[in-house]
């Protein structure tokens, strides 16, 4: 089989300089096609972004706990676009810390940081290949996703500022400058993502081409372990919806700059076909940024579970029709938009069917801990913590599925407590888990223990400070996206709510300095780790610390699945993909 | 494996403290609740409810509350249960298994049924808030722009003079026909009165951007788009009392403080209110007889009205 030769001629790697290894000083750094040091290059970007798009979320957290009062010791410091002279948040400051927080979030955030991070860094350990299949477009992708970033910072200083039109920059606001007084910098978020995009379809491309033909011999698609299926899925899912993003960018683009009225009533345009374009993409956007949180968190709880993932197969096939009817529920968006109201009791129907393969994916997660000799890590707690989280964001979820629910708490901090209980509790919580699970292989060092139950306790308990009283607010009848909630009598009542959210979210954004001094200190004088520090069973674990160029020396072989762990008879408790089962063991079919 | 403190010292401190975790927020939780219900009664933090159809959503809130709250219980407690139960201890190997087919069987059925089960029975509820405006009904144009409110009632024939989307514009904001004496006889004002127990038919305009038509007593949200009409909603007080219309949409650098005042009065007080205007309005455009709107333009009027197809 060819995928076997590729696989073949990239681990036994001849070295050169074209993958710039050799190269000497920052360049080693800055151009470097080896897959690794892109998943490096992609981490710090995506931490750099969650640090700026998280201090956002802190100024707007201010604000709304204490509507209009100057923001202490910084509050001078921040841009006059933001804030007033006395340091307080103006309104149209805070529409621009809404949109560009929501924005980085997804795009610079998460996305690179599961996408990125760890579709580059695991896929060709983890299925025995040398590299990717495309190693100067995956440097490509990099610095592509790397000059979008500068793009959308670079909308704060141009005249008029960042726009402030929201994440999903509705149409006409984000198509017409004379509604949204911002068209150089919203001309300039279209480009950022129209960019973003390119770099997520290259590595896309890359994700796909390399677990298709590169698999080492004996890996078939259902001996891969999950998080390379989840990535996988991933991968398609944005092939066939990061275009559509593309295309609505460009026509708004169009609208501002050309004189086209795409979106634009006066001019036979469709304010509509904005939220239909937009949430084609994003509502796959959504389970490509939840997908690869699960595909970690699966193998994570299986490691500490010392146990095989329950229901293997049933997890893949959950994951393959959470991927197909993504694409049939973006309707839910906009149940109240002024589409066809029998269109939006269709989408309804759909978006509860969608909720069931989370349903599985749930159950199976409480199977593989079932039984099991669950050993408590860092990124074990991180995982667990994951679950429970995301359970809670996919019950939230159900409300705003059942349409007249939807007609009451739309755009309320129901909804916000909600993707955030799945964004932050789901996809951050594996994100973390994830960073401090591949560390030691990352690093060829330990992290630090303490600092990292710190970090997790910390996170665990102010992110469901910060965001559990949001289902209240949202209940209560609290808008999203308002700069001063106590301009309404009805929401004055709730204020208390926002101080408590406010409180949380301080000690959320302290909870990221443990992790931030542990990542730099350890990942220089952290001790140094054994290639296989969690007696785990794929094939990242069998090569050395630190990874040499081309990873594996001889190309593995592959006997079985993923995940035996705690196989009866054996001497130890896990059996790596690479080592034949004994003859007198028989492992159980998955 | 990785030294670190004794194992199964941490595994037992881990799992206990996932427990004290779970308590503390519990009683965090429980702390909202005590001043959600200070504020309106009821554990659901809910505003009060004024509208029939409010009734309604409400009563799927709390079917979907209740249920999602006992899969919560049931789902959290087992899985805190195995999280304590099944921590490591020394000599007691892992389960070997890979999984149930029947139970990935029965764990994807019973959901599946519950899922669609509430997928039916919303959209009976959606069904009936979505008919047609009673033929009684009280219609009101009201008209969103950056960053404020509008509102259109009939003048003294009990008609809205007929408007065309296309035609709004800063100079003639409602897209009226100047032309048409009924259009004189519109009142116009900034407050959003309405009388208890009639229905009242909100036609939702824009002049710019989207907009939204949102009132949490109400249990209302929707969207007003510019170029369009949307001319489902209705809904029918069942209580007196001053509220306040907000917008929902993000729409600009005012949409924080883009508010109406809303006034739910008796039958009696809004003829109080509503007949002086038209009144005056009558004598403004006199002599000249009042006209209906012609058959003809009623008729292009609800054209243009889109009406719930449901």
């Amino acid at each position: 089989m060819s995928a076997s030769v590729t696989a073949d001629s990239h681990s036994t790697h001849v070295p050169h300089d074209s993958h710039g290894h050799g190269k000497p000083g920052i360049m080693h750094y800055l151009w470097n096609t080896d897959h690794k040091m892109i998943a490096m290059q992609f981490l710090l970007s995506a931490c750099f972004f969650l640090l700026f798009g998280g201090a956002m979320a802190l100024a707007m957290r201010w604000q709304l706990a204490f509507p209009g009062h100057s923001i202490p010791v910084i509050g001078h410091l921040l841009p006059h676009g933001i804030v007033n002279d006395e340091g307080a948040i103006i309104p149209s400051g805070y529409n621009v810390l809404v949109t560009m927080h929501g924005t980085i979030l997804v795009f610079w955030v998460v996305m690179p940081l599961l996408i990125g991070v760890f579709g580059n860094f695991l896929i060709p350990l983890k299925i025995g290949a040398g590299d990717m299949a495309f190693p100067a477009l995956n440097e490509l992708s990099y610095w592509l996703f790397a000059l979008s970033g500068v793009i959308v910072l670079s909308s704060f200083w141009v005249p008029g500022g960042a726009p402030g039109t929201g994440w999903t920059a509705y149409a006409p606001l984000s198509s017409v400058a004379a509604y949204n007084q911002t068209p150089i910098g919203q001309s300039l978020w279209c480009i950022a993502i129209f960019i973003n995009g390119l770099s997520s379809l290259t590595g896309a491309v890359n994700y796909i081409t390399t677990v298709i033909t590169m698999r080492a011999p004996g890996m078939t698609m259902f001996r891969m372990p999950l998080p390379v299926w989840s990535i996988f899925l991933t991968a398609i899912l944005l092939i066939l919806a990061i275009p559509v993003l593309s295309a609505a960018a460009a026509m708004i683009v169009f609208d501002l700059n050309f004189g086209t009225t795409f979106f634009r009533p006066s001019g036979y345009g469709q304010p509509l076909l904005w939220q239909h374009l937009f949430w084609f993409f994003g509502h796959p956007e959504v389970y490509i940024l939840i997908l690869p949180a699960m595909g970690l968190t699966s193998e994570i709880l299986a490691v500490f579970s010392r146990k095989p993932v329950f229901g293997y197969k049933a997890m893949v096939w959950a994951m393959i029709a959470i991927g197909l009817l993504g694409f049939i529920v973006w309707g839910h968006h906009m149940y109240v938009s002024g589409m066809n109201l029998t269109l939006s009791a269709a989408f309804s129907v759909s978006t509860m069917v969608i909720a069931v393969p989370s349903a599985i994916k749930t159950f199976n997660w409480m199977g593989t801990i079932w039984r099991g000799s669950i050993h408590y890590t860092v990124p074990m707690a991180f995982a667990v913590a994951f679950v429970s989280m995301f359970v809670i964001g996919g019950l939230s979820g159900i409300f705003m599925a059942s349409t007249p629910v939807d007609l009451f708490v739309h755009h309320t901090y129901f909804i916000v407590a909600h993707f955030h209980y799945v964004l932050f509790g789901g996809s951050m919580f594996a994100a973390f888990a994830a960073v401090y699970f591949w560390f030691p292989k990352m690093s060829g060092r330990m992290f630090n223990n303490t600092l990292g139950w710190i970090h997790f306790w910390m996170t665990f308990v102010f992110f469901n400070l910060t965001f559990f009283p949001m289902h209240n607010l949202g209940l209560g009848g609290m808008m999203r996206r308002i700069a001063d909630p106590t301009v309404y009598d009805c929401l004055k009542q709730l204020q208390p709510l926002n101080v408590i959210c406010t409180i949380g979210a301080m000690g959320l954004g302290l909870a990221t300095i443990p992790f931030v001094i542990n990542m730099l200190w350890s990942s220089r004088n952290g001790p140094k780790a054994p290639a296989n520090p969690w007696n785990s069973t794929t094939l990242e674990w069998t090569v050395s610390n630190p990874i040499p160029h081309g990873n594996f020396a001889v190309t593995p072989t592959v006997y079985h699945g993923p995940y035996e762990y705690s196989v009866p008879g054996l001497v130890r408790d896990f059996l790596p993909q690479n080592e034949k089962a004994p003859a007198h063991i028989t492992l159980e079919a998955h | 494996m990785i030294k670190t403190i004794s194992p199964d010292i941490l595994n037992k401190r881990t799992a206990s403290l996932f427990l004290t975790t779970g308590v503390f927020l519990a009683s965090i939780l429980s702390a909202e609740v005590a001043c959600a219900e200070e504020r309106s009664g009821n554990v659901y933090g809910l505003p009060p409810c004024v509208t029939t159809t409010g009734l309604q959503v409400d009563s799927i809130i709390k079917i979907i509350f209740w249920l999602t709250a006992l899969v919560f219980v049931l789902t959290q407690g087992t899985y805190i249960y195995y999280l304590i139960r099944y921590r490591r201890r020394e000599g007691v190997p892992a389960h070997y298994s890979h999984g149930n087919n029947t139970l990935e069987i029965i764990w994807t059925t019973a959901p599946t049924i519950i899922f669609l089960a509430l997928a039916i029975y919303s959209n009976r509820i959606w069904e009936q808030i979505h008919v047609t405006a009673p033929e009684n009904s009280l219609t009101i144009d009201v008209s969103s722009y950056q960053f404020g409110w509008q509102m259109r009632y009939p003048g003294i024939s009990g008609k809205l003079a007929p408007m065309d989307v296309r035609k709004i514009t800063p100079q003639n904001p409602f897209g009226t026909d100047p032309e048409n004496p009924a259009t004189a006889q519109d009142v116009i004002c900034t407050d959003l009165v309405i009388p208890v127990g009639r229905p009242v038919h909100v036609l939702l305009h824009s002049r710019d951007v989207i907009h939204s038509f949102y009132v949490p007593e109400f249990r209302i949200y929707q969207d007003c788009v510019p170029g369009r009409t949307i001319g489902w909603v209705w809904f029918q007080a069942t209580q007196t009392g001053d509220f306040q219309l907000a917008c929902n949409q993000l729409c600009g650098t005012g949409h924080y403080n883009m508010k109406a005042p809303i006034h739910i009065v008796s039958e009696a007080e809004f003829q109080k209110w509503l007949t002086p205007r038209q009144q005056k309005n009558a004598a403004l455009v006199q002599p000249s007889p009042i006209a209906a709107p012609s058959p003809a333009k009623a008729a292009s009027l609800t054209d243009r009205t889109e009406k719930n197809t449901l």
